[in-house]
């Protein structure tokens, strides 16, 4: 009976997690519509959509207290894969390939992305665990008895700061690895810094940076909406907001990622050179 | 349309949580300057009365108007127009707690007026005035008393001068002189800036002293609403229990029963 029952309870689990994977992507996408939606009424009506105060408190927090980080993270990064590349390129006499190589796959690939994985973690987290917090204490409640909006109120100044701060902060990212790599270029396989530089010039093209640059601005974007969507959506206390904020990383930095390979998967379809 | 003579309407609203029915058939009014205490047992439903009427929840069945607007059928930005006109004092007080007093108090006028900085202050400190907290303006809530946060939370509900003032168990946490304090105000505010108020408590004294009506909630429904001075003299048994704080009666039957065994 178990395993006649079997396949039908396969299929009701898949059915189930599919749904709820669906509904969790339904709201993260109408949160943003809402947000943005708040924003642009409270405009028409020849008002501000939040208080520059909040929004700079927000960059500073996001963006310029995560240059440590991210610069720390990327320049030990750019020494290994230079040192570990180097060596392998070295056997084959073509360790000139190093500069373009740190570059490339910095500006287009690890830069935003190692910078959405330390977002996701440091401010994501963060982000969730705030908003939730007064969503718990009806904090977020008082707010909308106000007559606040509390998606223009409290997600837009957060939304809008990191998605304009992880294309600042991948740039960061980029040029930390990049010069590790020339350190190592240097100290080790004798390429002096104007060489390098000429190299890296050579290799790079404005499309990698632009690439790179896309793709920061759509996972400041991610992270910001699924920490606030996940904040704003705690239920159970403090329990719940623990909860809300393990999933909060895990789902950004898994999007992240997701949306990293799915950017990839279309551009090289489109531009396949 | 309902008649827009009525300040607040409930109109045979139910609302339940998950299988848990709450409210069954609700119906009341409320006139301008009225000020009505609703009294009921802990999780009765009289907290989620004032989120209705806020639009904060959507009743599963039945209308909520507030001045002639069907508050549950309004679009997001004119309920949040509409929640402009009515102050909200929560019963564990919600203020902000990464802000201090003045920013707590100040929070509407900044958020949905155009006053200058210096109308923001003088409003803020006539509020916290009102509330005696002038002198607590730059603390954060977490370094005050219970009873302070609800004193500051009232003066953030009054600065936008509201017609509708909710407010979830007002005297609950403060000394006794306080929360003559705070009824007093009540009354003033309704007899000198004829604002309407709607009132959810346990406290009776507090209840009587501010009530111009009042509404017994229990099983989901209204059973009795009169004046202060007639519910008292009332023949209904749980309302009768309900203000003796007696442990005979019908409110806690079957469970009084289970803790007599124990």
């Amino acid at each position: 009976m178990a395993n006649a029952q079997s396949p039908v309870l396969v299929a009701q689990g898949i059915g189930h997690l599919s749904r709820s994977f669906l509904r969790e992507v339904g709201g993260v996408f109408w949160f943003i519509v809402n947000t943005f939606e708040e924003m642009f009424e409270r405009m028409q009506r020849g008002r501000v959509p939040f208080h520059a105060a909040s929004f700079f408190r927000h960059t500073q927090r996001a963006g310029v207290d995560s240059v440590p980080l991210a610069g720390l993270v990327s320049f030990f990064l750019g020494l290994t894969m230079a040192l570990l590349t180097g060596y392998q390129l070295q056997r084959f006499g073509t360790e000139r390939l190093i500069p373009g190589l740190v570059a490339i796959a910095f500006t287009r690939e690890l830069g935003p992305l190692l910078t959405g994985i330390m977002l996701a973690a440091r401010i994501g987290a963060a982000f969730t665990a705030e908003l939730g917090t007064m969503q718990v204490s009806e904090e977020v409640e008082a707010i909308e008895a106000m007559g606040i909006g509390p998606l223009r109120f409290l997600v837009a100044p957060r939304m809008l700061a990191l998605f304009l701060l992880m294309p600042c902060l991948s740039t960061v990212s980029n040029i930390a690895a990049v010069f590790a790599s020339s350190l190592i270029c240097k100290a080790y396989f004798s390429i002096a810094f104007p060489y390098f530089l000429d190299l890296v010039k050579d290799s790079l093209l404005i499309r990698d940076i632009i690439t790179g640059i896309l793709k920061s601005f759509l996972f400041g974007l991610l992270i910001a909406a699924i920490a606030c969507y996940r904040g704003l959506t705690v239920k159970g206390g403090a329990a719940g907001v623990g909860t809300a904020t393990t999933s909060s990383v895990v789902t950004a930095i898994t999007t992240v990622i997701g949306f990293d390979t799915l950017y990839n998967v279309v551009y090289t379809t489109f531009y396949p050179t | 349309m309902t008649t827009p003579r009525h300040m607040v309407e409930l109109r045979d609203v139910c609302m339940q949580f998950e299988e848990k029915k709450v409210l069954d058939g609700v119906s009341f009014t409320v006139e301008p300057q009225e000020r009505l205490v609703i009294m009921g047992q802990s999780g009765s439903g009289k907290s989620t009365i004032l989120r209705l009427i806020l639009g904060i929840l959507r009743p599963a069945s039945g209308s909520i108007f507030f001045k002639g607007l069907e508050v549950n059928r309004l679009p997001r930005r004119k309920l949040q127009r509409v929640r402009q006109h009515m102050g909200m004092v929560y019963q564990y007080s919600a203020l902000l707690s990464s802000r201090n007093v003045r920013d707590n108090v100040a929070l509407p006028l900044e958020e949905l007026t155009d006053k200058s900085r210096a109308e923001i202050d003088k409003i803020v400190d006539e509020k916290l005035e009102l509330v005696g907290m002038k002198d607590s303006k730059d603390l954060l809530p977490d370094e005050l008393s219970g009873g302070m946060r609800k004193r500051v939370a009232l003066a953030r509900a009054l600065v936008l001068e509201p017609e509708l003032l909710l407010l979830d168990e007002p005297s609950a946490g403060l000394d006794p002189v306080i929360a003559s304090v705070i009824d007093e105000l009540i009354i003033s505010l309704s007899e000198k800036s004829k604002v309407t108020s709607i009132t959810v408590t346990h406290e009776m004294d507090s209840a009587f002293r501010i009530a111009t009506r009042m509404a017994m909630l229990y099983q989901g429904k209204i059973i009795e609403e009169a004046e202060p001075e007639k519910l008292k003299q009332s023949k209904n048994p749980v309302v009768a229990q309900f203000l003796s704080g007696s442990t005979e009666g019908p409110i806690l039957e079957g469970s009084l029963d289970a803790i007599t065994k124990k």
